[in-house]
């Protein structure tokens, strides 16, 4: 009798453990909540800026692309025109002659009389 | 015959004007002593305070009409000569131990020359009428020879309204009017008569100096970067203007003997040849 009802104590100590377990797990649940209630504010704000400046990141980047294919465009023919002004330039000078003014031809001859001044070196 | 000399451009300048004792005034040998003075101060690389200084320092500079005139006939002669004259040859110079006056270099005994292969042949751009002038990065200009043979032009065209005259600096030498012999420095027993034009002698017998890597001479080579090996070493141009003799000059030593001579006669260039054997070939009419 002593027996059985030792055994009964102790069964009743299990299940009064195993029911606050129960209960500990059941409240650690939040069954409560709703689904709304754990979604966080801040990070609704987040990804709806993120969305935003993702959409800004594209349109400037359209731009940005536009901008360069016509930088591009103009520096290709920019490069152009700087080649047609060397050409045009090297043209000129080629055709320049090497002096100043409007010197005119040398005139030279070898003779025997002595010389007034002698040559030097540069 | 009034005459005058004086220092200038590191050379001594020697003017002569043929006139009548009391028919000129002696101011005129001093208008020219100042253009000297002041296109030495424009053109010399190695005045700190000189448009080309500042031009060198710093790759562009709007210049004033002297440098502008010079840079653009400098470019001009790199392309008719095909790059053999070219006013791009400064870093090799400096390379070559000529980074001071040739009276300073002489001075030192032995200076060092570095890297003999420094780049030739950058860009140069001129803007004739904002006077600007634009150097390619890596780029500095000398005007040594030329800037000397614009002076030369500039002196007779100060003097030339006084009577007929003569100018000489250095190599380079230009008449107006008269009659004038001048000999050919080596060749002292060859004389020529100049009554217009200039006279221009390039050479590596004059202002050589010892470097570390050996003797050195000014005249560099663009194609190499470093002073020119030539079976040549002397070249006498007579050219239209001081500027063009010394281009040619310039270009007819650089080219070696043969192709020198060739060159001369297909351009009836009158031009005195001095091979390194003692030779004198006569080339381009002269007999």
């Amino acid at each position: 009798m002593a027996m059985t009802s030792h055994t009964g104590r102790l069964y009743g100590l299990a299940g009064a453990l195993f029911a606050f377990f129960l209960l500990w797990a059941v409240v650690a649940a939040h069954p409560w909540a709703t689904p709304a209630a754990t979604s966080d504010p801040r990070l609704a704000t987040l990804a709806q800026r993120e969305k935003r400046l993702r959409a800004d990141a594209a349109l400037v980047q359209q731009i940005v692309d536009r901008r360069f294919a016509a930088y591009k465009v103009a520096l290709a023919k920019r490069q152009a025109e700087i080649a047609a002004a060397r050409s045009r330039a090297a043209a000129s000078l080629a055709a320049a002659p090497v002096s100043q003014g409007s010197a005119a031809a040398p005139s030279v001859r070898v003779v025997t009389l002595p010389p007034l001044v002698i040559t030097k070196t540069s | 015959m009034e005459q005058t000399g004086f220092r200038a451009m590191g050379t001594e300048v020697e003017l002569i004007l043929d006139v009548p004792p009391n028919g000129w005034s002696p101011g005129i040998f001093a208008t020219v002593r100042q253009e000297f003075a002041r296109l030495e101060s424009i053109l010399s690389r190695f005045r700190p305070d000189s448009e080309l200084s500042a031009l060198n320092r710093s790759g562009r500079v709007h210049a004033g009409p002297d440098l502008v005139r010079v840079t653009e006939l400098a470019l001009a002669a790199r392309v008719q000569t095909n790059g053999r004259f070219d006013p791009t040859v400064h870093d090799a110079l400096v390379a070559a131990g000529y980074d001071r006056t040739f009276e300073e270099v002489g001075a030192l005994g032995t200076v060092v020359a570095t890297r003999p292969d420094a780049r030739c042949g950058g860009g140069v751009s001129v803007d004739r009428e904002t006077g600007e002038i634009v150097l390619e990065p890596g780029t500095h200009l000398d005007f040594g020879g030329i800037g000397k043979g614009y002076a030369v032009d500039r002196a007779c065209d100060l003097l030339a309204p006084y009577g007929p005259c003569l100018v000489s600096a250095g190599g380079d030498l230009a008449v107006r009017g008269g009659s004038w012999p001048v000999g050919v420095d080596a060749a002292l027993e060859l004389t020529l008569e100049l009554t217009s034009g200039a006279i221009a002698t390039s050479g590596s017998d004059r202002r050589r100096w010892s470097t570390t890597r050996g003797d050195a001479h000014h005249l560099i080579d663009p194609q190499t970067g470093a002073p020119s090996e030539t079976d040549l070493v002397r070249v006498t141009v007579v050219g239209r203007s001081a500027v063009e003799a010394e281009v040619l000059a310039k270009a007819l030593f650089l080219a070696g003997v043969e192709r020198a001579r060739a060159e001369a006669d297909e351009l009836e260039v009158p031009a005195v040849l001095t091979l390194d054997d003692g030779r004198i070939l006569l080339a381009g009419g002269l007999s």
